[in-house]
């Protein structure tokens, strides 16, 4: 038992990962039968590995489904490792892209390419400017506290309200149909995504992951004081500047296939905290949950109202405010810094 | 200790700052081989800032400080970390970590892409809880533990990290009187394994009865430096904390004792 717990990777983590895998894969699987034509799991499966022998099924969610479930799987991880890395930068649990003002700057990009100000650049490209803008303005004004403290949120929070209100004067001075293409942007929704998008999205993704193990020793480090990081031969600089990079690549690529969804980067490593051992950023674990999470939200609302269908950022928020309140009242010694 | 090799740790006329405020000025300091040494003085002479810079965690203005000869900023990081370990003054660990988890971080120095945990590894971590006394505490998280038991696995992590060289910045200011001697005699141990110490201590008589080797900062000058028997007198204890006193020898073990420790103004009873 002792010595069963010194051995290395430990357990706990192994089987929370091992089922918020399960859980996204259900969650796809029942995401991908459910919809106006009702498709049994096992046939959702056989559709998936190619031995159906039902042309219907197979078009429904090969053609049809597909796409919009990937989507949301690959936004809602890259949204969450996102979220992740850059609270473990901040050492604060508040600090995810979206509170920060990156959602809300990368929206106001895309939105400008969408509603045609001239910029002829495609939304994902314009929505990772407006991630990159934003968080070098936030930096650029938190001065030399870095990624460290309040000041960096305080001044990325004034920076996502003022996106926020240049998308809506936007949205104002547009004609409706611009405005109505540009709507999803700001809700965040999974009905608009671009085929190109999503594969940005999945490559970026991918190479996101690849840098991310690279530095995760020295993110686990950052559970630390910065001289103890630096005593344990961490190069803080590298670590940050890396992580922080990554998390704004990564939000700006989840912007441009889903817009803004909400609260995904902070609830997702959340859970992902309560169910992993202590000790080690739960990157992985937050990434599987941030999938699950925005797969199940985007049934929810596809089904919920069907054939009226609820933008998936809306459904986070209402499914995800009660959770972080439940968070910030639950009597427990965490706390939120 | 095998896998204690040696190395050196020197100040040379490095000038430390914070911001533009500058602490110490042209501090030259060679840390004596395999003793304790202990850096004393007033609050804010910066003798934290001196330890901190010896630690490379405040890079100097000017001058440089050098292990094995070496700019310590200008070395890989890693390598740096498995010859100079630190213990910072305050230090704060995540929610529900275990004193084994904390003992485990002292051995990332050492391990890599490719290199996960070793049987070196635990070794070293075997002997590291077992050094710090804390092999029973292994799986308790650090936030139930008394202060003392919690600075004990602090120092088991750096102790893990199996380097030559330790640092402390006052290992035992938040600690009961049982609790300073266990871990005074604990760094006292590690001397003895041949490891080089430098601590910052606030409490001077403390110093005198665990350091070999004393440095006296005042105003960010080094003013004495040397054996607590050969440099602490009553001139010295006036001049760093402007109060008198009278100097003792310890019968048991020789070093200085201060007593009748009094404001200049007010003459004893």
């Amino acid at each position: 038992m002792h010595r069963h717990a010194l051995t290395m990777p430990d357990s706990r983590t192994l089987v929370a990962n091992a089922v918020l895998l399960l859980l996204v894969a259900a969650a796809v699987i029942i995401s991908l039968s459910m919809g106006t034509v009702q498709i049994a799991p096992a046939e959702v499966i056989r559709a998936l590995i190619g031995t159906t022998e039902d042309p219907t099924a197979a078009f429904v969610i090969n053609e049809l489904r597909l796409s919009r479930v990937v989507a949301g799987m690959l936004s809602g991880a890259a949204l969450a490792l996102a979220g992740c890395l850059m609270q473990t930068l901040a050492r604060n649990r508040l600090a995810t892209p979206g509170i920060i003002g990156i959602d809300n700057a990368a929206t106001a990009f895309a939105v400008a390419s969408v509603v045609g100000t001239g910029i002829a650049i495609a939304p994902s490209a314009m929505a990772l400017v407006g991630a990159a803008t934003a968080t070098a303005l936030a930096f650029g004004l938190a001065g030399a506290n870095g990624t460290r403290g309040y000041r960096f949120i305080v001044a990325g929070l004034g920076i996502g309200a003022i996106a926020g209100a240049v998308t809506q004067v936007m949205l104002s001075q547009v004609a409706i149909d611009d405005a109505n293409a540009a709507y999803p942007w700001t809700v965040g929704s999974l009905n608009a995504r671009s085929g190109a998008s999503v594969q940005v999205l999945a490559l970026g993704l991918a190479a996101s992951c690849l840098v991310t193990v690279a530095i995760v020793r020295a993110l686990n480090t950052l559970q630390f004081s910065d001289p103890v990081a630096i005593a344990l031969g961490t190069r803080l600089r590298r670590t940050r500047v890396v992580g922080l990079g990554l998390s704004v690549l990564l939000t700006g690529l989840a912007v441009s296939v889903c817009g803004p969804v909400g609260l995904v980067a902070l609830l997702a490593p959340e859970l992902a905290r309560t169910v992993c051992r202590p000790g080690r950023i739960p990157l992985t674990a937050a990434a599987l949950a941030g999938a699950a999470f925005m797969v199940i939200a985007d049934l929810l609302g596809r089904t919920l109202f069907s054939p009226l269908e609820i933008p998936v950022g809306i459904i986070t928020a209402i499914v995800g405010s009660p959770y972080l309140l439940w968070i910030l009242l639950r009597p427990s010694t965490r706390s939120l810094t | 200790m095998s896998h204690s090799n040696t190395a050196t740790l020197a100040a040379d006329r490095i000038t430390l700052a914070h911001r533009r405020f500058t602490v110490a000025e042209n501090l030259s300091l060679t840390l004596p081989s395999a003793r304790v040494t202990a850096i004393v003085g007033p609050n804010g002479c910066g003798k934290s800032t001196l330890l901190n810079g010896l630690a490379r965690i405040h890079a100097p203005a000017a001058g440089a400080v050098l292990l094995d000869g070496k700019d310590i900023h200008r070395l890989p990081s890693k390598d740096v970390a498995r010859k100079l370990a630190l213990l910072p003054q305050e230090n704060t660990a995540p929610e529900g970590l275990t004193v084994g988890d904390l003992v485990r971080f002292g051995r990332q120095p050492h391990q890599g892409w490719m290199k996960q945990w070793s049987q070196e590894d635990q070794q070293a971590f075997d002997r590291a809880v077992q050094a710090a006394d804390v092999k029973g505490l292994v799986n308790r998280a650090l936030d139930t533990l008394s202060g003392g038991q919690r600075q004990r696995a602090w120092i088991a992590m750096a102790v893990a990290q199996q380097t030559p060289l330790l640092l402390l910045d006052e290992p035992t200011s938040a600690l009961d009187l049982g609790h300073q001697i266990e871990v005074f005699e604990l760094i006292r141990n590690l001397r003895e394994q041949g490891k080089t110490i430098a601590m910052v201590v606030h409490d001077l008589a403390s110093a005198c009865r665990y350091a070999d080797h004393m440095v006296a900062m005042k105003d960010g000058k080094i003013i004495e430096e040397g054996s607590p028997a050969e440099i602490v007198s009553p001139e010295l204890v006036q001049e760093l904390y402007g109060v008198s006193c009278e100097l003792l020898h310890d019968p048991a073990t020789g070093s200085p004792l201060l007593v009748n420790v009094r404001r200049n103004n007010r003459q004893p009873a």
